[in-house]
């Protein structure tokens, strides 16, 4: 009897064990079939706003850093706080593009006028007139500017995302957060360098320029952008670099239009020297060879060194040195700029083997000049 | 005053050093950088030949902290 219980009751435990079993994982589809995208959403959110937190807080303190900057090095004479606040919230509207004949030249000029009058505004706010600090101040509200712009994009999308509940719109927010970041925290890192006047890691071409202009003769050649006349093993070589230490990078566009336009020289060759972004894996300081205008930024200054080269039937020769975003635009490290000596090498050896003696050769430093003059 | 800002993996520390170059015999001397240098400015006399340096190159290293 006692035994038959017993056998009863072990019968109807696993069975309700079994039922429990099944109920839960039928409620755990069930909800996650049902409510799974709001949970994940949910997540998002929250991931989202953490992120979103980290970006303010970068931008603010890019703001401080800016005003602080002004204010103590730039000897501001009124509190620039306000003037601040406008100018990171200034837009500069592109050209329209549906009809894009001569849109390079509307994009040069939209810009152009923007620089010209950050510069102008700059240089009001300040108590100085020293070049350096001007040209330092307007990259700090650059950078500020960019990172304001950063977080209001992504609160935007935050804001949308949670407002309509679109979970898409999360998600895809979410995976790119990591990168949003890294990108933010770059900038606000270069602030830094920035502040102290020193050679950021994009500054390497300009570096190896500036060595063969040391001692000759410069000149301005475009805005900004100083040309210097050298020789080597029997080739005239045309110098050219944004004019240092303050942090430019010159019209190098314009300079290269006016070498083998107005000055009417006939160069065999055109050799750039710029950094460029490694792609995860790969070594800082690397050198790579290649063909092409090598130059970043919006394109406009791309476009005229092509135009020129095309139109004059030159040669383009590129010669980079690969780093991450965040070492081109920190102070220069050291694998990056002992690579300036390999990259003499590369350049003698490209001149020696595309050109010949009696050649015309021009040689530009492509890059933010700030700490490395000529 | 030592310029440094944070390596990439936060716990090395980058700092910055200026180098020396003498035009004349090539004696290179390593310094920490100082705001208002940059390469190719008239630095300090050659410990060697006493003939006025050259920054040649400005760039930041990474040290392990000693903790
Ligand atoms: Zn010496």
């Amino acid at each position: 009897m006692l035994t038959i219980s017993s056998a009863v009751l072990q019968v109807s435990t696993s069975d309700i064990t079994t039922y429990l079993y099944i109920a839960f994982f039928g409620l755990l589809f069930i909800v996650q079939f049902a409510f799974g995208t709001r949970l994940q959403s949910y997540f998002a959110i929250n991931e989202i706003g953490r992120g979103l937190n980290k970006l303010k807080v970068m931008k603010d303190k890019a703001r401080k850093d800016a005003i602080d900057y002004l204010v103590n090095v730039g000897k501001a004479s009124n509190d620039p706080t306000q003037r601040v606040d406008q100018f990171l919230d200034y837009v500069t509207i592109m050209p329209v593009d549906i009809d894009p004949s001569g849109l390079v030249g509307k994009i040069d000029h939209v810009v152009t006028t923007n620089n010209d009058r950050v510069r102008t505004e700059v240089g009001a706010l300040l108590n100085q007139t020293n070049p350096v600090t001007i040209s330092i101040s307007e990259n700090l509200l650059e950078v500020a500017t960019s990172l304001n712009q950063i977080h209001k994009i992504v609160r935007h999308f935050y804001l949308l995302g949670k407002k309509t509940n679109s979970y898409f719109t999360l998600v895809q927010l979410q995976m790119l957060m990591p990168m949003i970041i890294q990108e933010a925290d770059a900038l606000l890192n270069a602030t830094d360098s920035f502040k102290m006047g020193e050679p950021v890691g994009d500054g390497i071409g300009p570096v190896v320029v500036s060595r063969l202009m040391a001692g000759k003769e410069k000149r301005v050649i475009a805005k900004d952008t100083m040309m210097a006349v050298t020789e080597y093993k029997g080739r005239k070589l045309y110098v050219l670099k944004a004019d240092g230490p303050m942090a430019y990078v010159g019209q190098p566009g314009v300079a290269i239009q006016k070498i083998v336009g107005d000055m009417g020289v006939k160069p065999s060759a055109i050799v750039m020297i710029d950094a460029a972004l490694k792609l995860e894996g790969e070594k800082t300081g690397e050198i790579a060879e290649g063909v092409g205008a090598a130059i970043g930024g919006i394109g406009v200054e791309k476009f005229q060194i092509e135009e020129a080269a095309t139109k004059a039937k030159v040669p383009l020769y590129a010669i980079l040195v690969k780093q991450s975003l965040i070492e081109a635009i920190t102070v220069m490290r050291k694998e990056i700029a002992e690579a300036a000596d390999r990259v003499t090498e590369v350049l003698n050896r490209v001149i020696e083997e595309k050109t010949k003696e009696g050649d015309e050769v021009v040689v530009a430093g492509i890059g933010n000049t700030l700490g490395v003059a000529q | 005053m030592m310029s440094s800002v944070p390596g990439p993996d936060k716990k090395t520390k980058l700092l910055v050093y200026t180098i020396e170059e003498c035009p004349v015999c090539g004696q290179k001397t390593k310094r920490a950088f100082a705001v208002g240098d940059y390469v190719t400015k008239d630095s300090s006399k050659c410990p060697k030949c006493s003939n006025v340096t050259r920054v040649s190159l400005v760039y930041a290293e990474g040290v392990k902290p000693s903790s």
